[in-house]
């Protein structure tokens, strides 16, 4: 699915973010952001709920745009893509959603299809041969019938898993891929990534805040907080580091520069004790 | 100012966006046609949910209607000696009336709710979400289809509708209360007009209700806070404001074409 | 999947055709087309002195049944009758000529239609010919006479005749309350008003045909169904042989009582004995 006329082929970062400001609602979600994303690695984000890492995967597929800076995936600035184009974009990348979000109105087998229904005019052999391929990779061959409401949390992630893959993508977004799943499916995912990783070379960008699971898996481990990236490197070493934010955030501390309090208003005067805030 | 006088002109000026959005947003579903009619089977399945499935409702409530239309007419006419006139008279009000605004107001009920629930929760399960990032076109994919089925299925629903009324009055007043069944037929054939009573009685006013009822139920499924509360409420506004639509619509289409 | 897929398409198809047969069904068999499209059919004529409201498209019943149309109606060029055409179903080819065309109207309010009643003649009707023997349309007015007898309207075209009375005060009553004998409703009030030279009212009564044998010195009131019920006339007949004619003026009335002297009877007298008393004598 790569673009032939790809500005920067040999460019070792697919993703490429420059000064990505974003503001939601007066609250400032990425303050002057930059991150690259390399090729053919397992990045993992990782940073306290609320973030914005998901909100920061939005910008990378084009759901959302920055207020200001830029977004680069593949040498082609997101913002500045036709309709025609993101979805050109979109088909080259997977993307796992942290509930899966399958078409309660198709089986399994259809739900995996729907990609390749709606982009191509592949006869039907073809199609229900890469279905089940991708299946198979997954495991789920043998649930091709079943409906997304008969399966459980770690089969709907993996039956989204085959889905995202389809189109063998060059990127593959993951989010939160990890949350519910008993120790068992959440090996099994984090094989899967691996798997797709090293045998297929898919670029993986993996949003979590599940350091265990991550270090097993990532290359790379960037910590973000406050709109900023404040911490990036190995995750095996990245706890040690020696930053307070790292401290804080893999040390799971109550106290440190990760605000507890949302910002407000001045305490005093929001109570009414007019005079104690003079 | 009061407070309760800027709520007050806030609820009007919160209706006057909706409403504006409301119109913003048929225009995308227009616009999003073409790129549907590669999307066609999803249409043919849309109309299998919202016409062939409210089809039970639609012919039970119909034969009902026009059999409580009989019973009452009968007692009213027959004050007149004029019983013979009940059958021309059911076909009129079922035609012009009750026909479309009835099916309609069970079509909001039954279809409207389903679709604004069926999106809500798609948005809610990051559905839709899945669909842009597989590069589908929600609005092309799943709002335009659902359109298009209630513009196709409200009319012949309401086609169905009568025809079930016409047959529950006939079965009143022709086998129960003992109309001739001559003078049944013969005062409907002599009366009823296709242009007037059929096309644009039944046909033209369910096209266009069917129109409002699919653009505010997916416009509301689109647009509702994709959390379970925001599904309920708006399953809830889906109705109301449909019915509302309805009755209003059908005071201005009768005035026009009248 | 696929198949599910066909499933849905083949419940969609059926759901189109029947909404579409629905429909077919309503434009043909309950509407005007349901006149116009007929078989084979031969023509008949026949002249009506009225035809009332028949329209063309009206039916042609034999028995009830419907037959055929009216398919023309015109004023025959010579004389004032009206030139009716009925398109008549190929099948009824056995109608003799003698036979009797009537116009009817179906129920109260509805149309009128013709009806053919069979003759004796052993020959019959050929197309294009005309039948001699019609009745024509009956005036409405007769038919309502016909259909409520003394229970409800009265017609004042034809069948009725006119009475006089003078009251002094009339109270509400007002053009058409009911002028009724022994409580059973005989005719209504054409016109109420003011004698300019007596300066009272004079009330004219429409009284039904058939009461023609009310004694000529009958007496008239106006009363009041009721304390707040509307007024009417009440007739209480005299002993005299002479029958009231078209014109007669009935010289014995009583005027309405106020409801002002109702209510102060009420309040004086206030017992239900009282009240009777005073409901006789107002008699």
């Amino acid at each position: 699915m790569t673009d032939p006329v790809d500005a920067t082929p040999d460019d070792a970062t697919l993703v490429r973010i420059r000064g990505l400001t974003t503001v939601l609602g007066g609250k400032t979600i990425f303050d002057a952001l930059d991150m690259d994303i390399p090729r053919g690695k397992i990045t993992s984000i990782m940073g306290p709920s609320g973030t914005g890492k998901t909100t920061l995967l939005k910008h990378i597929t084009g759901q959302m745009h920055g207020d200001a800076g830029s977004v680069h995936v593949d040498g082609r600035e997101v913002a500045a893509l036709s309709r025609q184009g993101l979805y050109k974009l979109r088909e080259g990348i997977g993307y796992l959603f942290q509930n899966s979000a399958l078409l309660t109105d198709f089986d399994v087998f259809e739900n995996v299809a729907f990609p390749l229904r709606q982009h191509t005019t592949l006869p039907e052999v073809l199609i229900r041969n890469l279905v089940l391929m991708k299946l198979q990779a997954v495991g789920l061959r043998g649930a091709a019938r079943l409906m997304p409401n008969e399966l459980s949390g770690g089969m709907m992630r993996r039956v989204a898993l085959a889905r995202a893959i389809v189109f063998d993508p060059q990127l593959i977004l993951y989010d939160e891929p990890f949350v519910g799943l008993d120790p068992v499916a959440l090996n099994q995912v984090l094989k899967l990534i691996l798997t797709l990783n090293q045998t297929l070379g898919i670029t993986s960008v993996v949003v979590s805040h599940e350091l265990a699971a991550v270090q097993q898996i990532a290359d790379q481990v960037m910590l973000l907080s406050n709109g900023k990236v404040v911490a990036q490197g190995d995750p095996k070493t990245i706890a040690d580091d020696g930053s307070p934010w790292t401290r804080q955030f893999f040390g799971g501390e109550a106290d440190g520069p990760i605000p507890f309090r949302y910002p407000a208003g001045d305490y005093a005067t929001e109570l009414g004790f007019a005079g104690a805030a003079k | 100012m009061s407070a309760r006088a800027s709520q007050g002109r806030n609820v009007a000026t919160n209706s006057l966006a909706q409403i504006g959005h409301c119109g913003l947003f048929l225009l995308t579903l227009l616009a999003a046609i073409p790129r549907s009619f590669r999307y066609l089977r999803e249409t043919i399945r849309q109309l299998w949910f919202v016409g062939a499935m409210s089809l039970t409702i639609i012919m039970v409530c119909g034969l009902f209607v026009g059999m409580v239309l009989m019973l009452q007419l009968y007692h009213v006419l027959s004050i007149f000696g004029g019983t013979s006139a009940s059958g021309m008279v059911v076909a009129l009000s079922v035609y012009r009336e009750l026909g479309p605004v009835v099916t309609a107001l069970l079509f909001a009920g039954r279809a409207g709710t389903a679709i604004t629930a069926e999106i809500g929760l798609m948005r809610a399960t990051d559905q839709i979400s899945a669909m842009e990032m597989m590069a589908v076109d929600p609005i092309a994919y799943v709002a335009t289809p659902r359109f298009l089925a209630g513009l196709i299925a409200m009319p012949l629903l309401s086609c169905v509708f009568s025809a079930m009324a016409i047959f529950g009055g006939h079965l009143v007043g022709v086998t129960w209360l003992g109309i001739d069944n001559g003078t049944f037929w013969a005062n409907m054939t002599a009366v009823v007009d296709v242009r007037t009573d059929i096309v644009n009685g039944v046909l033209l006013k369910s096209l266009v209700f069917g129109a409002v009822v699919s653009l505010i139920a997916v416009f509301q499924g689109f647009t509702t806070p994709p959390t379970s509360e925001g599904v309920a409420y708006a399953t809830t506004r889906t109705v109301v404001a449909s019915s509302i639509a309805i009755l209003a619509l059908d005071f201005v289409l009768t005035a026009f074409l009248m | 999947m696929s198949q599910a897929r066909s499933s849905y398409a083949i419940g969609t198809g059926l759901f189109i055709v029947l909404g579409f047969a629905a429909l077919a069904y309503l434009a043909t068999q309950t509407s005007s087309l349901a006149n116009v499209h007929q078989g084979d059919s031969y023509t008949v004529k026949a002249e009506f002195t009225n035809i009332g409201q028949l329209k063309e498209r009206a039916p042609v019943k034999i028995a009830g049944v419907r037959v055929g149309q009216v398919q023309s109606i015109a004023l025959a060029s010579d004389h004032d009758v009206a030139d009716v055409t009925l398109s008549i179903d190929k099948r009824y080819n056995h109608i003799p000529r003698d036979s009797v065309a009537t116009i009817f109207t179906s129920g109260l309010l509805g149309d009128q239609y013709v009806g053919i009643e069979y003759g004796q003649a052993k020959q019959v009707v050929a197309a294009g010919g005309s039948l001699a023997r019609t009745k024509s349309s009956q005036p409405l007015e007769e038919m309502l006479g016909k259909f409520f007898g003394a229970g409800g309207v009265v017609d004042n075209v034809g069948g009725s005749y006119a009475v006089t009375a003078d009251f002094t005060n009339v109270g509400t009553l007002s053009v058409g309350a009911p002028v009724k004998m022994a409580g059973v409703v005989i005719g209504r009030v054409q016109s109420v008003r003011v004698d300019p030279v007596k300066l009272n009212a004079r009330v004219v009564l429409a009284i039904d045909k058939r009461y023609n044998q009310i004694p000529d010195d009958s007496s008239a009131a106006v009363f009041t169904s009721g304390l707040i019920g509307s007024q009417y006339v009440a007739i209480q007949p005299g002993g005299s042989p002479d029958a009231l004619k078209n014109g007669d003026e009935m010289i014995l009335t009583q005027s309405a009582m106020q409801l002002e002297d109702l209510i102060g009877k009420f309040m004086v007298n206030g017992s239900p004995g009282d009240k009777k008393d005073a409901g006789d004598g107002k008699k």
